[in-house]
């Protein structure tokens, strides 16, 4: 099949996931209406569909609605991280889960330092940035090596590992740090001095943090297609028997696509803490890790797709929000939205036969052409 | 129709999802009683239709007709009730279950509808055993018993699920000669039973003594149904590899110098236990093609993995330009400017997902001159690469196209652009054209050649005779992992001559296979 076909493919299908997500939304809407007649049940569902699509950007009355608009930008910023931690790792083949808990230590030790390092303005939040990245790269190196030296299972590892940090958190938390003034659990309030600069006013939360993703993009996207490192994971993720054969040592890349893995959730941790918060008080995991698997798969491991993916998993976070606000649908729908299109793009047999037709009829023409050509 | 048909598939083509054409309109025909060797080289085609006569694999198009009944088999089970039974290479068995257990695995005898009837699965084993002759302990654990018996239980499980078809995949590639010698007498007195059989294989001598008639497969296309009592191994080979091919490759005289690769003494035992490499010992010098002849599963693929580390030999010494590089990894083999074309192109020569260029610079992406500080310098890597696509003839759309969409021929020019252009001093080239198409085939030969004459050692390890014969300046045979016979020149080497020693029938001397190690 041609490059251009399998293009082609790939578009239809994701458009096709989506309506169909859309669709069985659509139905669940419909029957959850309290309302009682056929008719006002059609309306409730159209105003329902109308704040999930049209209210991030336009507000009832008309006018761009640059609040919404706003806060869906804002909350693109740690999922285009983990996004993008997940790109890489999956680019290995590895399927390393934890994004989740690297965002989750990033966050905290970005806080720690924001709030204890004795750092003048500017050096204070870069420094505490990298070492809330450092330290979850540190983590993720733990399944990185056990999986390439000892060929253990990295998804599991990983996986428990998030569970290890969240409650290691919690202890340090409620043992060393917390703010005992506060009626609540959460720590000393970071130096102002820490606190990323906001892109907009009016408390939007649209930091810095946004412009350092972005940045982060295009750096990863370089990485993974301009660089022999990126170019090797790649190989190793493709077919890890040829990058073998062909000289390319497996096991360092396969650690270090999960040591920057652990750099670029810890990072997106560290930006959300000083962007958004004065101080921490994450005592679960955030969930930006599964949603970066999410944006990851979106993207098809594609980073340069991270921010389209990331602006459409917020858009719909936001979408539903509304909707929970100006109608009577829950706001699990979001849940329900989200499986149905991660379900649709996850299952490589959707549309199957659509792809084998093009298949059979490009392997046709070349059968054809090859007969014509002897 | 004369006589009765067991099986007939007519036309059947399947493209796979990933666009490789793995059967093009076969016609294949089973006559009820008989023994039908399905025979090809790798990736001719035979197990892709085998899978669609199971119903593993559903064809693009093609029809199929079982004891002259169109039927549409679109999962195993749709065969079994046919009466199909298919025994596969690597065994469908549950390890820590009883042979009984096995054997009655998905339709267990019921005590009052709930309770597994142990006692009548295993009168069911014993039954089926005595009854076809297949000796098989039904209370031993399927992990305790040898691979042979394993086998007897896969045809029994056949046999109790009603099938009057069997289709064997390969069935002695992991038996040893005894058990081959069994399972042959068993198999012939199930014919006589009136069982009718479809055997796998490209051993020739296999193929000659079990079966009635065959049917070759060749690039996915069937090249015809021969009567076995009417063939010799000699024309089975040609039509297999289609050696009626005259390549008349003018290649000058060798003139070897220094010698660059020395084995002595490799040893290697697979996880069957089976003794693979036997003391083999040979050298090889620069300027010079060292031809490896032999049936496949001789011992020739454990070489090749144990030149290019992919497995541990138990003892022997690999020296390259006089230095061990035994254990060494892939790069640093390839850092000394060792080269493989691997037999197995699909899985070790590409990335069937990633662009031509991608494929052509995996070995070199370290090189400096494709680097510039930390990022690629494009503009160097798609000079050389588009120089490689021109020189190698790469037949593709652009250098973006995935490797995978190419054909088999042009995948393959993939691979030697990049071995050969990496200045190679010592080329593995397994099997280097096998299954492609003949321009691709010649141009390939062609070019071993051109690097041998300019200073490179080449051991070429191929199952075509043609391919051997043609290319290599001396030749060694193998057999049952050993080296048994070596010749200096190939000129005047007669076919039968060599196919008895690949057959294990003669062995030269020990004195005149030596002459294969100089210093």
């Amino acid at each position: 099949m041609s490059k251009r076909n399998s293009l082609l493919f790939n578009v239809v299908r994701s458009l096709a996931a989506i309506a169909i997500a859309l669709i069985v939304a659509t139905f669940l809407v419909f029957f959850s209406s309290t309302s009682t007649g056929f008719l006002e049940k059609l309306a409730d569902t159209a105003e329902a569909l109308e704040a999930l699509l049209v209210r991030p950007f336009i507000k009832a009355n008309g006018t761009f609605n640059s609040k919404a608009f706003l806060d869906v930008l804002a909350s693109m910023i740690p999922i285009m991280f983990t996004g993008l931690a997940t790109t890489v790792m999956f680019s290995a083949n590895q399927f390393n889960l934890g994004s989740e808990g690297g965002i989750m230590l990033g966050a905290f030790i970005a806080a720690l330092s924001a709030i204890y390092l004795p750092l003048p303005t500017i050096i204070l939040p870069i420094v505490s940035i990298l070492l809330g990245s450092l330290a979850a790269m540190l983590v993720l190196l733990i399944p990185a090596t056990l999986k390439a030296k000892l060929n253990i299972s990295e998804m599991v590892n990983s996986l428990m590992l998030n569970y290890i940090i969240m409650y290691l958190i919690n202890f340090v938390l409620t043992s060393y740090v917390a703010d005992r003034s506060k009626g609540q659990l959460v720590t000393h309030q970071i130096q102002k001095h820490a606190a990323l600069p906001q892109l907009v006013g009016g408390g939007s939360k649209l930091s810095v943090g946004f412009i350092i993703g972005l940045i982060a993009v295009i750096l990863v996207t370089i990485f993974m297609y301009r660089t022999r490192w990126g170019y090797n994971i790649r190989m190793i993720g493709k077919n890890q028997e040829f990058a073998r054969y062909s000289g390319i040592n497996v096991a360092f890349y396969i650690i270090l696509a999960q040591a920057i893995g652990g750099i670029l959730a810890g990072m997106g941790g560290a930006v959300e803490m000083l962007g958004r918060y004065n101080a921490y008080d994450w005592k679960a995991l955030p969930g930006y890790g599964w949603t970066g698997i999410t944006v990851a798969i979106l993207a098809n491991n594609n980073p340069a797709f991270v921010p389209f993916a990331a602006f459409f998993m917020s858009f719909l976070g936001k979408g539903t929000e509304l909707m929970s606000t100006y109608s009577n649908v829950p706001n699990q729908l979001l849940n329900i939205i989200q499986a149905i299109i991660f379900l649709f793009f996850a299952a490589n047999n959707f549309l199957s036969r659509y792809r084998q037709r093009l298949v059979v009829k490009s392997a046709e023409e070349e059968m054809a052409s090859e007969l014509g050509g002897k | 129709m004369s006589e009765q048909l067991a099986i007939e598939m007519i036309d059947v083509t399947k493209i796979y999802p990933n666009g490789v054409v793995a059967n093009r309109d076969v016609n294949f025909r089973v006559k009820k009683g008989e023994i039908h060797a399905l025979m090809g080289e790798n990736g001719a085609g035979k197990s892709t239709l085998m899978k669609i006569l199971f119903g593993m694999e559903k064809p693009t198009h093609g029809e199929i007709y079982v004891n002259g009944d169109l039927v549409d088999l679109s999962s195993p089970h749709d065969a079994i009730s046919k009466g199909v039974g298919m025994v596969h290479q690597h065994f469908m068995l549950v390890p820590s279950l009883t042979v009984a257990e096995n054997i009655v695995l998905g339709m267990v005898p019921r005590k009052k509808g709930v309770f597994i009837d142990f006692k009548e699965a295993i009168k069911i084993t014993q039954d089926y055993s005595r009854k076809y002759n297949l000796p098989v302990d039904p209370f031993a654990k399927v992990a305790d018993i040898p691979v042979g018996m394993k086998q007897k239980v896969e045809i029994l499980k056949a046999l109790v699920r009603g099938a009057e078809i069997l289709i064997l995949d390969e069935p002695t590639a992991v038996l040893t000669t005894q058990e081959t010698r069994e399972l042959f007498i068993e198999l012939k007195n199930l014919k006589e039973k009136g069982f009718t059989i479809i055997f796998i294989s490209h051993k020739l001598n296999e193929i000659m003594e079990i079966t009635d008639r065959m049917t070759i497969l060749k690039d996915g296309k069937s090249v015809g149904i021969y009567e076995t009592k009417d063939s010799t191994p000699e024309s089975i080979s040609r039509a297999m590899v289609g050696r009626d091919v005259v390549l008349g490759i003018e290649k000058e005289k060798s003139n070897p110098t220094d010698t660059i690769l020395k084995v002595r003494n490799l040893n290697y035992v697979n996880a069957w236990n089976k003794q693979m490499l036997k003391n083999v010992s040979f050298s090889l010098r620069k300027g010079e093609i060292l031809g490896v002849a032999g049936v496949e599963g001789n011992g020739q693929k454990e070489l090749v993995d144990a030149l290019f580390n992919f497995i541990e030999v138990d003892s022997g010494e690999i020296e390259f330009k006089g230095e061990s590089i035994l254990n060494l990894s892939q790069g640093q083999l390839r850092s000394r400017n060792i080269s493989l074309v691997p037999e197995d192109r699909m899985l070790f020569g590409i990335a069937a997902n990633a662009s031509v260029k991608e494929n052509i610079i995996s070995d070199r992406s370290h090189y400096p001159k494709y680097n510039k500080g930390p990022l690629f310098n494009m503009s160097e890597i798609n000079k050389d690469v588009n120089q490689l696509v021109d020189d190698f003839l790469i037949n593709c759309s652009s250098l973006e196209q995935n490797v995978g969409m190419l054909s088999g021929g042009n995948i393959q020019k993939v691979v030697v652009a990049r071995e050969f252009s990496s200045n190679p001093e010592l080329i593995i080239a397994d099997q280097p054209t096998r299954g492609i198409d003949v321009g691709a085939t010649e141009f390939i030969r062609s070019k071993l050649i051109e690097l041998s004459r300019s200073g490179a050692g080449v051991l070429l390890i191929s199952a075509d005779l043609n391919e051997v014969m043609e290319l290599s300046d001396s030749l060694i045979i193998m057999s049952g992992g050993e080296i048994v016979a070596y010749f200096e020149d190939t000129k005047g080497l007669e076919d039968d001559e060599m196919g008895r020693f690949m057959l294990g029938i003669d062995r030269q001397e020990d004195s005149k296979i030596q002459e294969v190690c100089y210093e």
